[in-house]
């Protein structure tokens, strides 16, 4: 299918907005450059939930509320839906989206690694630079299921988790 | 005629609210919105009464006062529209159409990311709809 | 058929339960009837309701009848059918026979006879009364009874029971009650049919012009009343709600519009409760059912049904709508009304419904949301009726006394005025009231608000009273009414009282007129033709209602000011109660506001400000200030007057953080001064205020202030005021509170200067003590304002957004001071390591370097420590220091430098003076590392001693130490401390050094002097002499100076050079006797020294060298000791052999050595008693241990030839060829002694020997 222009813009904008916050703007504190971008994200699911549910009746529960992020407001954002959605029943629900848009394009760059790394141990390093770059791009996502599901009145943490590449897992923990 | 309408944040703190009468008596139709808010918790709060319209945004006629009629909605944000009218024949029909159009301008308003989420909506454009709106109330339930 | 209705109701009246017939055959009613009726109200019945479902019902109850009684005689058949429901339901047949002919003969024909109308449902009851004893009367009994049941029960249906008077069968009774039963459902299912069917056949019809609503009427409150007989209410309300239904939507269509009803005197009182309030004759008037009392009568019958069935709430409910809708039917009908007759009839429904639904009412029978949704329904109707009720005190006159509170606006404002066709006019015998009235009217002043708050008052009306009475006149039409009015702009806004007294110059002008007018009736009567004025409306409104209302308890509640109060409270405190028990706190808050206003009128003020605590907390809750800015002033002035000042004062605070919006200016202004006032009154308990939402505070956008450890600094945080005007605040404190420790606690800083607040942004400085090492974020504000504390803990909402203030996310407060850890924050250390000229004035360098830290006005306290002093006479020198290297590079330039005492370009270069002790720094050495030279002398009285071959032993380094105590203040306010002591190593020149370089035979000696440099500069010797101890003499009468082709001698640092002088031995005369003896020889050296103070020792500093280089010569004397004899042996050491075996490792070995004595002194030689000799051994300690003291005296006589022997126990720790320990005198010179025989230069030690222990006993 043929990607269209606002969809590839959407893309570099977030990956502008990572890399500034992590590289300008909070160059040596990621922890603080997260919570900026995971705000960012907050506020705009805010907004977008208040749209996207408009013309729908009110969710009776959570399951339902967690439902609508996996179907419509999933579709809304990224065309399609969570692939796979897990709870445990007791407030936690794992959203799996097997191939997550924003990743998709998403690729270590070997060569950025200093050859003279040995190979054993350059793998790994690779791996959690990978794992850090991506995480960062996560943030945003994140915020926005949180800002979505808050202003649904479900105040929840968010934490997403990277299987491999452009799989990816967000974890929804329902503060009881 | 519609008098007044408001909407009213998740923890029930006035978000808007403005009156379309000419007398200054705006104090009174606050009175009017904030104990309907008492209307809209019992049927939140007890879905028995709520009936067959459970979880459906619009809520209806709220007062079954003789003299003015209130109707409410609530969004699944928990945030509630109020309209006062005073015209006692209402079709549902229009007040629920009133309600879309409201919903979806008061939608527009809060996308605005220089508005704060649970502060007062100041935007002049979303006054403007509003009252456009009100308007065209008015005409389509006299016609 | 509507002939009927008496009848009908007559009959409904009579009976309210069930018939049962008795057909008495043999007259044993008598005997039975007790038995039989005790059974009666039936316990538990079982019957079908309308859907043929089994429903039990319980003490239903029912009567027996002979059917011989008269009740049951002569109906017409067709009155008969249309009242059957009063007819027998079941029908007992009382039989006894003994003898089966008499049975066969008499009884069976007559019964056949009685049952054969299938009509009714009848059944046998054969009482036997056979004594149990006699035998055959009871054989032929149960002969009978069988024969009976085989006439008269089929297989289907048993319809015989066999009663035995003497011995009754346990289960008779049951057996007899389910048969009655049985009939009893039988014959109602028949006639519910019957009914049934006849309405359906009239409702087909229903819509044809011949249909009659009557007919159907009476049918079907006939089943329904059979239904109510049977204890079915459920199907009985069920009929009355089709029956309503049906009235509703046949009766009422177009056209058939019939009088309404409702003109009599009375009807202004509903009868929602009493169906019987009313014949039915009355309410229907040729077939035509009047409305108003039909509908009520509906309702009355329904709202029984429903108690019975304890429904309360349902009735409450139905009320509720029915109230709120018929009260629509009265307004369609308002012209034909009585005045207000609409209001009034509320009033009286909601009062009745409430009451009745209250006492049936029973708590905890129905769930609790169903409960909490009947005292909503009582509230609403309580509230529905306070509205009407204030509409018609305000019709009368007492609008002035409602308080114009929004929810009174609310709900009178949008409620129409009364629509009479007419309205009414002044009876002409109210004059007097009339005035009276006006009176009132003209003295009534509206209650000004607290702090002198204007607003103009909430209407109570929908539109002027005044206009509308008028219009509704019949002599005049509104238009000119319009004209008239458009001249006074008054008139088209504002509250009724305003007209009036708006009015009252033009009632000045009219009185004349009325008083005359008084006089003529006919005149009177012309008066309608001009509009009435407020006064005159009011009174006729008031004869209006008082002809309207026939209820005299609420004529009373209206007919005067106290009166209507009460009422009007207990109206209101009804609502309130009712609400607050169900979901609608909110109403329930809110009426308790008004509660408040009347108690508040009464001065009831305590009550007062209770209730409007309760309204503010509602509205403050929820943020709706606009209503909160209505109540608030008024709870202030409740607590003002209960000198409340904690509260009042909070309630200004709260009202100035109110919108900005919401008061005018000068309003705010009053309440900032009611809080400064108070303030500075006395106040008898102050309590601290909190301002949080008032003042708020921030830091300083930007970086926290950075300290370092000890430091004070000043802190400089935003205030923003939100009051109106300048606020002087008399103390001012906040608090700091350390993020990093919570133990750390919290640091007030306080500025008692009085600090003015403008309003908005003020930016305020607080001088900040030296903090703990961490970081601090802001805490709380605290300050005083006169006699008041206030508090403030919020941070500014009005900071300047940074960033994602608008995100909803918890942002941590932001550190504003962060406090270092302590580190060095400065060095000092000399600038040099190599020693200086003792006893001469020399510079000193002190490094000072400042590490990233301001030395600003620092202060140095030099203390010098024994033997050292510091050159008063000479000025410090302080220059930048340029680090080592560079230095080293261009040690000449700076040399010369110094010399002329020029200064570099590129350095600072000053000169600064010491006062008492302490030098203060100069500004540019701040931040730059710099060198401060200090003139001082180290002082040392001794003399220097050379060392010779004879005491070789030389000064240690110690002596020359000296010692400068640093102590150096520095920092903001000279806090910080930095305190070293530095040492400093002074030394002669030289070390001298002699020996006798050789003897000659002629007898001269030559004296060999070795100077060797000490310090890290080029001395040049000038000049030298020798001043000789006695016994020795210069050779050749020379001035005992060197040969002077070595002069002048220079030496390099560190190097040595050395001198010849020729002496020889000097025979002792008298005339030398004579003089002091010279214990020993003084060597003078007159040298220069040229060298660098940055490198060690250096020309005397000199006050102000002078541009050309003056040569400066300084004298060194050093002590010298010459010894006789001279280089010949008068001492031998001998090294005694050890013992053969050699030598083991870890072997003691004693090492003995001899020493003799030579040859004994000349007599004449006076030296020091000489007869011990100082020893010392010397062994390479890695090699030997020594065991015992190395050095030692050991007493030798003088004479010749006495001997020694010194041995030393000692230890070899190595194996091999190691050299042994030597045994030296280091009292005599080398010359003097001869070793024989000569110590080995090596020994040979064996390895340990394989043993335990490395210790065996020699």
């Amino acid at each position: 299918m043929g990607r269209e222009v606002s969809e590839s813009c959407v893309d570099s904008l977030l990956t502008e907005m990572v890399s500034s916050y992590c590289d300008r703007f909070y160059a040596n504190k990621p922890e603080l450059a997260a919570r900026r971008i995971e705000a960012i994200g907050f506020q705009v699911g805010h907004q977008l939930s208040e749209r996207y549910t408009m013309e729908r009746p009110r969710f009776s529960d959570n399951l339902e509320a967690i439902k609508f992020i996996c179907k419509d407001f999933w579709s809304e954002l990224f065309k399609k839906q969570i692939d796979n959605l897990k709870t445990n029943h007791k407030g936690t629900f794992v959203l799996q989206d097997n191939r997550f848009r924003w990743l998709a394009r998403m690729s270590i760059d070997p060569s950025s690694e200093d050859g003279d790394l040995s190979q054993d141990n350059s793998a790994p390093v690779t791996e959690n630079k990978a794992a850090q770059a991506t995480s960062m791009h996560l943030y945003f996502p994140c915020g926005i299921i949180r800002g979505a599901l808050s202003n649904l009145g479900i105040p929840c943490a968010v934490s997403a988790d990277i299987s491999s590449l452009p799989a990816c897992s967000f974890v929804v923990r329902i503060k009881a | 005629m519609i008098v007044c309408v408001a909407v009213v944040g998740h923890q029930n703190n006035p978000l808007y609210i403005q009156s379309f009468t000419e007398a200054d008596d705006a104090l009174k139709l606050h009175h009017i919105v904030h104990c309907s808010l008492d209307v809209i918790d019992e049927r939140v709060n007890n879905p028995k009464k709520s009936g067959p319209t459970l979880n459906e945004t619009f809520l209806g006629l709220l007062y079954p006062t003789e003299n003015y009629k209130v109707y409410g909605y609530l969004t699944n944000t928990k945030v509630k529209f109020i309209v006062v009218t005073t015209d006692l024949d209402v079709r549902d029909a229009d007040v629920r159409n009133f309600f879309r159009k409201f919903h979806v301008a008061y939608v527009d308003a809060v996308s605005n990311p220089f508005h704060v989420p649970g502060k007062k909506i100041t935007s002049r454009t979303f006054a403007e709809r509003v009252s456009t709106i009100v308007k065209s109330f008015g005409l389509s339930s006299a016609g | 058929m509507a002939n009927f209705l008496a009848q009908f109701q007559t009959i409904k009246n009579s009976c309210d339960h069930l018939v049962i017939a008795v057909e008495d055959v043999s007259d044993l009613w008598p005997i039975v009837k007790d038995w039989f009726e005790e059974r009666l109200p039936f316990k538990r019945a079982s019957l079908n309701n309308k859907t043929r479902n089994p429903v039990f019902v319980e003490k239903l109850a029912a009567e027996f009848i002979l059917t011989t009684d008269s009740r049951l005689r002569s109906r017409f058949p067709q009155e008969q059918l249309l009242f059957w429901f009063r007819e027998p339901y079941a029908t007992v047949v009382l039989v006894t026979c003994e003898d089966l002919d008499e049975f066969r003969t008499i009884l069976k024909p007559r019964l056949k006879l009685i049952v054969q109308n299938d009509e009714r449902e009848w059944f046998i009851v054969f009482v036997s009364k056979a004594q149990p004893n006699n035998e055959n009367a009871t054989k032929s009994a149960k002969k009978v009874y069988a024969r009976l049941e085989v006439e008269f029960s089929s297989k289907k249906r048993e319809r015989c029971c066999k009663l035995d008077i003497h011995c009754p069968e346990a289960n008779f009774w049951e057996d007899l009650e389910s048969k009655i039963m049985e009939s009893i459902r039988n014959t109602l299912d028949r006639r519910v049919q019957f009914y049934e069917d006849e309405i359906r056949k009239l409702s087909e019809q229903r819509f044809m012009p011949v249909w009659n609503f009557c007919n159907f009427f009476i049918l079907k409150e006939s089943l329904a009343f059979m239904f109510e007989m049977a204890h079915l209410f459920e199907d009985a309300l069920r009929e009355y709600d089709e029956l309503e239904l049906c009235y509703l939507e046949t009766v009422n269509m177009i056209g058939k519009q019939r009088d309404f009803g409702g003109v009599d005197r009375g009807d202004d009182q509903a009868v929602l409760l009493n169906p019987g309030n009313k014949p039915l004759t009355q309410i229907v008037q040729d077939d035509s059912f009047r409305e108003f009392e039909f509908r009520q009568y509906l309702f009355a019958c329904q709202s029984k049904l429903l108690f019975k069935l304890n429904r309360a709430f349902e009735v409450a409910s139905r009320g509720y709508s029915f109230i709120i809708s018929f009260s629509k039917a009265l307004a369609l009908h308002e012209n034909i009304l009585p005045f207000c007759m609409r209001e009034v009839w509320v009033i009286t429904a909601c009062l009745d419904v409430v009451n009745a639904t209250a006492s049936h009412y029973v708590d905890g029978l129905v769930a609790p949301d169903i409960e909490k949704e009947f005292y909503r329904l009582q509230g609403d109707l309580y509230s529905l009726c306070r509205v009407k009720f204030m509409r018609l005190a305000y019709l009368i006159g007492y609008g002035t006394e409602i308080e114009r509170s929004p929810v009174n606006s609310a709900s009178l404002s949008m409620l129409p005025w009364p629509k009479p066709a007419i309205w009414p006019s002044v009876p002409p015998d109210a004059l007097s009231e009339v005035f009276s009235k006006e009176k009132m009217i003209l003295q009534e002043t509206r209650r000004v608000k607290h702090f002198g708050i204007q607003r103009k008052p909430l209407p109570l009306e929908p539109s002027l009273l005044l206009r509308e009475a008028n219009r509704r006149r019949a002599s005049l039409s509104a238009g000119n009414m319009f004209e008239m009015f458009e001249g006074r702009p008054v008139f088209n806004e504002g509250s009724g009282s305003e007209a009036s007294t708006k009015m009252s110059p033009s009632q000045k002008v009219r009185s004349g007129v009325m008083s005359r007018t008084n006089s003529s009736p006919g005149n009177f009567e012309s008066a309608i033709d001009r509009p009435m004025r407020l006064a005159e409306i009011y009174i006729a409104a008031e004869h209006a209602l008082q002809h309207t209302i026939s209820n005299p308890s609420l004529w009373k509640s209206l007919s005067a000011l106290e009166e209507f109060e009460q009422k009007y409270l207990e109206l209101t405190k009804g609502a309130a109660d009712n609400y607050h028990r169900s979901w609608w706190k909110r109403h329930g808050v809110v009426l308790d506001g008004e509660i408040a206003a009347v108690c508040f009128k009464h001065r009831n003020i305590d009550l007062a400000a209770k209730s409007y605590e309760k309204v503010c907390a509602l509205y403050a809750g929820e943020g709706w200030q606009d209503l909160l800015a209505e109540v608030l002033p008024n709870l202030a002035e409740c607590q003002k007057i209960l000198n409340d000042e904690a509260g009042y004062l909070s309630s200004c605070v709260r009202l100035l953080s109110l919108d900005k919006g919401l008061f005018s200016s000068k309003e705010r202004q009053a309440f900032q001064l009611e809080v400064v006032n108070l303030a500075h009154s006395e106040m008898k308990n102050p309590v601290p205020l909190d301002v949080s939402s008032l003042i708020t505070f921030s830091g300083n956008p930007g970086p926290p202030l950075e300290l370092c450890d000890g430091d004070p600094g000043t802190l400089s945080v935003t205030v923003w005021s939100g009051f109106p005007d300048d606020i002087t605040l008399d103390s001012l404190s906040l608090t700091l509170m350390a993020t990093s420790n919570g133990d750390e606690g919290v640091k007030a800083l306080r500025s008692t200067s009085a600090t003015v607040l403008e309003p908005g942004r003020n930016n305020i400085t607080l001088d900040l003590p030296p903090q703990k090492p961490g970081s601090y974020v802001l805490g709380v504000l605290t300050g005083q304002i006169g006699h008041l504390r206030f508090r403030s803990h919020s941070f500014s909402k009005g900071a300047p957004v940074d960033g994602d203030d608008f995100m909803i996310y918890e942002k941590p407060t932001r550190p504003i001071l962060k406090v270092f850890k302590p580190r060095a924050l400065v060095d000092l250390a000399a600038a040099i390591s190599s020693a200086l000229l003792i006893n001469e004035p020399q510079w000193v360098g002190i490094i000072v370097r400042p590490m990233d830290y301001s030395l600003k006005d620092a202060v140095l306290q030099i203390d010098t420590g024994p033997g050292l002093a510091i050159e008063k006479s000479h000025v410090i020198e302080m220059e930048s220091y340029a680090d080592v290297s560079q230095s080293a590079a261009d040690v000449g330039k700076s040399d010369a430098a110094h010399k002329n005492g020029s200064l570099a370009i590129d350095k600072h270069f000053e000169q600064l003076r010491l006062n008492d002790g302490r030098i203060v720094f100069p500004g540019w050495a701040n931040n730059v590392t710099s060198v401060l030279w200090i003139p001082i002398r180290a002082i040392s009285d001794r003399l220097a001693r050379g060392s010779s071959s004879v005491s070789p032993q030389r000064q240690s380094i110690v002596d020359g130490m000296r010692t400068i105590a640093l102590k150096l203040e520095f920092g903001v306010s000279h806090n910080q401390i930095f305190e070293r002591t530095l040492a400093v190593h002074f030394t002669d020149p030289f070390h001298v050094n002699t020996r006798i370089a050789d003897k000659c035979n002629d007898g001269t000696l030559l004296l060999q002097v070795i100077l060797q440099s000490e310090v890290k500069a080029t001395l040049t010797i000038y000049d030298a002499w020798l001043d000789l101890q006695d016994g020795f003499a210069h050779t050749r009468k020379g001035d005992g100076r060197p040969n002077p082709g070595f002069i002048p001698l220079v030496i390099s640092p560190n190097s040595r050079a050395g001198i010849l002088f020729s002496i020889c031995f000097e025979m002792s005369n008298a005339e030398e006797e004579a003089k002091a003896p010279q214990p020993d020889s003084i060597l003078n050296i007159r040298y220069g020294i040229s060298g660098d103070r940055t490198i060690g020792a250096h020309p005397p500093a000199v006050e102000s060298p002078g541009p050309e280089v003056v040569r400066q010569d300084l004298i060194f004397r050093s002590a010298l000791v010459l010894k006789r004899p001279v280089l010949d042996p008068c001492l031998a050491v001998g090294f005694l052999p050890l013992r053969s075996g050699g030598l083991r490792v870890g072997q003691l070995v004693n090492m003995k050595w001899r020493v003799e004595r030579l040859k004994d002194f000349e007599e004449n030689e006076v030296l020091k008693d000489d007869d011990e000799v100082l020893y010392e051994v010397n062994a390479n300690s890695d090699n030997w241990m020594i065991a015992g003291r190395k050095r030692g005296h050991a007493s030798l006589s003088m004479k010749q030839g006495s001997r020694i022997v010194i041995t030393i126990l000692c230890v070899p720790l190595v194996a091999g060829y190691v050299r042994p320990p030597q045994l030296g005198l280091p009292d005599v010179d080398e010359a003097n002694i001869s070793c024989n025989p000569a110590g080995p230069h090596l020994v040979c030690v064996l390895p340990p020997a394989l043993s335990s222990s490395f210790c065996i006993p020699a």
